[in-house]
């Protein structure tokens, strides 16, 4: 005896209404404006016919202010596992066809669900966020879902990367969500993501702002550095998505996907030399270093508009896959402030959870001096960059270029920091200060006496420079593994990566250290 | 004087507007306005196209520091992303690219001279 086609007819007919989301009509607008429907970013997302979604049939236990009678559509989220470059990944989607996308609880509940299967299972959770924000009618019980969804995003983090795009509205509460995961891409048109939207702060304050001003992709990216990557649509979010999912593990107990090549290469690089300027106050474009030191120029920059006197991004170096942080000197003369020891220290504690060794390229002349900076705790914040370095325990390669002054040298990985290797090119000034300022404190008294106190100055300036505008200084007290040519960095940097790979470092146990933040 | 806020395509502009035929009680006389009548300030935040100083031509320092040259003269038809200014700061030149396409239309800053973060040192028209 074999099925009653009933029953099959009925399951098909349960899914092709489930498939219809918020209905033909809705879906039909939607396409009008050019967006995909939940459905299809999943489909765009992954390897085709890969999907293994959970809760097709889940519904809302509602009978509040109308709802008993109305059903959502796998209550407004889709959920499930697909593969991407043949790893399998958790992801939902919010369908803001069905009741706005809004959030009830077996909606989260949903959502919740396939966190727990994600951590279990040691996979991503990518998640894409398209929702009206709570489902009003379902009350208090709406707004434990968000609850619930934040309180496993922090169980998950560390543990498994959490990648969020946003391709809608994505407000209140609900913003939490996104904001404690690894990665946030927002499509450049149509997503938002505020607490508070335009009317409530005129409101509650009397200004008077724009959508654009406080929720757009371009204000997160430049200004609050809320968000990783702009996307120019949705397309583009999943290609930024499977790009970065390139680089990582699927979990913390595995490593990155290296690729490493079947031998070192220790070929020389003669235009490494030509991008160094002869003039040391001319700034060397950090941009040009990194294209030349990782392969096929494939930098993967995170952040790219926020902070831009710091670097950070993945790449692969001979095949490893290695985070870059480096000092932009073309951006505030490649100083570190507020912002960028944040994202800085960020991305380097990301590298850390994930095995990713980092590779630090140093051109700083100092900390960002100001009134600005000092009152908006620069100490608390550059203290980010310190704490995340020496509490990281991935290999830490340092290359220092150029400037590395006082406490943003030892802020950009230094020895005594924990880098496990420091090369330093020829044109590398470690030192304390600057000479004009050193020789100022150093021979105050030599230089007022002085007959020609200019001159005298100028003398002295110049022997302070000699000494500590050079590597030598620093590599005579074996702060530096070794004085390099430009030329020689990338494959002196893929060798120092693939020595020190196996790198085991114990540390005392406890909960957590306590990050400054 | 009364503080408004207008929108022009999607950029908000905080504007100082004084009224000058409204409340006066003839005795004496509302002193002329001393500056022009409406204070044009930069957007508050880079909206849609996030790049550059967002006040229409003003070449804007990014940070504190010494000027050092500048790099075009009065008058000069300069195409957007040109090197227009250099800044020194923190034992490094900052170069200062023009926001974009046109004539050098004021010229504030002397070579040598202090500028502060946000100092407008030039102006393009």
């Amino acid at each position: 005896m074999a099925i009653s086609p009933d029953l099959l007819k009925q399951l098909e007919e349960k899914r092709k209404a489930i498939y219809e989301a918020g209905g033909k009509d809705k879906l039909a607008e939607r396409k009008k404006k050019g967006l995909m429907s939940a459905r299809e970013r999943l489909e765009a997302l992954f390897q085709p016919g890969t999907f293994m979604e959970f809760g097709l049939h889940a519904q809302h236990q509602c009978h509040e202010f109308g709802l008993a009678d109305k059903t959502f559509p796998a209550d407004g989220v889709i959920t499930g596992i697909g593969y991407i470059d043949g790893r399998p990944v958790a992801a939902y989607s919010q369908d803001f066809t069905v009741g706005g996308g809004s959030l009830g609880s077996m909606h989260a509940q949903k959502i919740c669900n396939l966190q727990d299967y994600a951590m279990k299972s040691g996979m991503p959770l990518i998640g894409i966020n398209d929702s009206g924000g709570a489902r009003i009618q379902e009350g208090d019980a709406a707004l434990s879902g968000y609850g619930q969804i934040f309180f496993r995003n922090v169980l998950l983090s560390g543990v498994v990367p959490q990648i969020s795009i946003l391709a809608g509205p994505c407000a209140g509460g609900a913003a939490y969500s996104p904001a404690l995961t690894d990665f946030i891409i927002m499509t450049k048109t149509n997503a938002q993501m505020f607490i508070c939207g335009p009317e409530v702060i005129k409101a509650a304050t009397g200004q008077t702002v724009t959508m654009d001003e406080i929720g757009s992709a371009a204000a997160h990216a430049t200004i609050s550095g809320n968000i990783h990557f702009v996307a120019e649509n949705e397309t583009h979010a999943f290609d930024i998505a499977k790009k970065l999912h390139s680089f990582l593990p699927s979990n913390n107990v595995m490593d990155p996907p290296h690729h490493p090549t079947p031998t070192v290469s220790m070929e020389l690089d003669p235009v490494m030399n030509d991008i160094v300027p002869d003039d040391p106050k001319a700034p060397l474009d950090v941009q040009k270093v990194i294209a030349r030191l990782v392969d096929n120029g494939d930098f993967l920059e995170v952040q790219r508009d926020f902070a831009k006197n710091i670097v950070v991004g993945l790449c692969r170096i001979q095949g490893i896959v290695t985070g870059i942080i480096a000092n932009q000197p073309t951006v505030k003369a490649g100083t570190l402030d507020i912002d960028s020891s944040d994202k800085g220290a960020r991305f380097i504690r990301f590298c850390n959870i994930f095995n990713i060794p980092i590779v630090t390229l140093v051109d700083v002349p100092g900390f960002m001096p100001g009134i600005a900076q000092e009152r908006g705790g620069i100490i608390r914040h550059g203290a980010k960059m310190l704490f995340a370095y020496a509490a990281a325990t991935v290999p830490k390669i340092t290359v220092i270029m150029r400037k590395a002054y006082g406490g943003a040298y030892l802020a950009m990985c230094s020895s005594d920091l924990g880098a496990d290797l420091v090369f330093a090119w020829p044109t590398a000034e470690i030192a304390v200060m600057g000479a004009d300022g050193a020789v100022k404190i150093l021979f105050k008294r030599e230089i007022a006496s002085a007959t020609d106190p200019k001159k005298k100055e100028k003398e002295l300036s110049a022997e302070y420079r000699d000494k500590f505008a050079a590597p030598y200084e620093a590599a005579s007290k074996a702060l530096i593994t070794d004085v390099i040519e430009p030329s020689q960095t990338r494959g002196i940097v893929a060798m120092a990566l693939r020595n020190t790979l196996a790198k085991r470092e114990t540390r005392p146990p406890k909960k957590h250290g306590n990050i400054p933040l | 004087m009364k503080k408004l806020r207008v929108t022009v395509e999607g950029k908000a502009y905080e504007v100082l507007v004084e009224i000058l035929d409204e409340g006066t009680q003839t005795a004496a006389p509302m002193p002329v306005a001393q500056t022009s009548v409406a204070t044009v300030v930069a957007p508050v935040s880079a909206p849609t196209t996030a790049k550059g100083p967002a006040g229409a031509g003003d070449v804007i320092s990014p940070l504190a520091g010494k000027l050092v040259s500048i790099d075009i003269k009065l008058g000069d038809v300069v195409t957007e992303g040109a090197q227009v200014a250099t800044i020194e700061a923190m034992k490094m030149n900052t170069y200062i690219y023009a926001p974009k396409a046109g004539k050098v239309t004021a010229i504030n800053i002397t070579p040598g001279d202090g500028v502060e973060e946000g100092t407008v040192i030039l102006k393009i028209g």
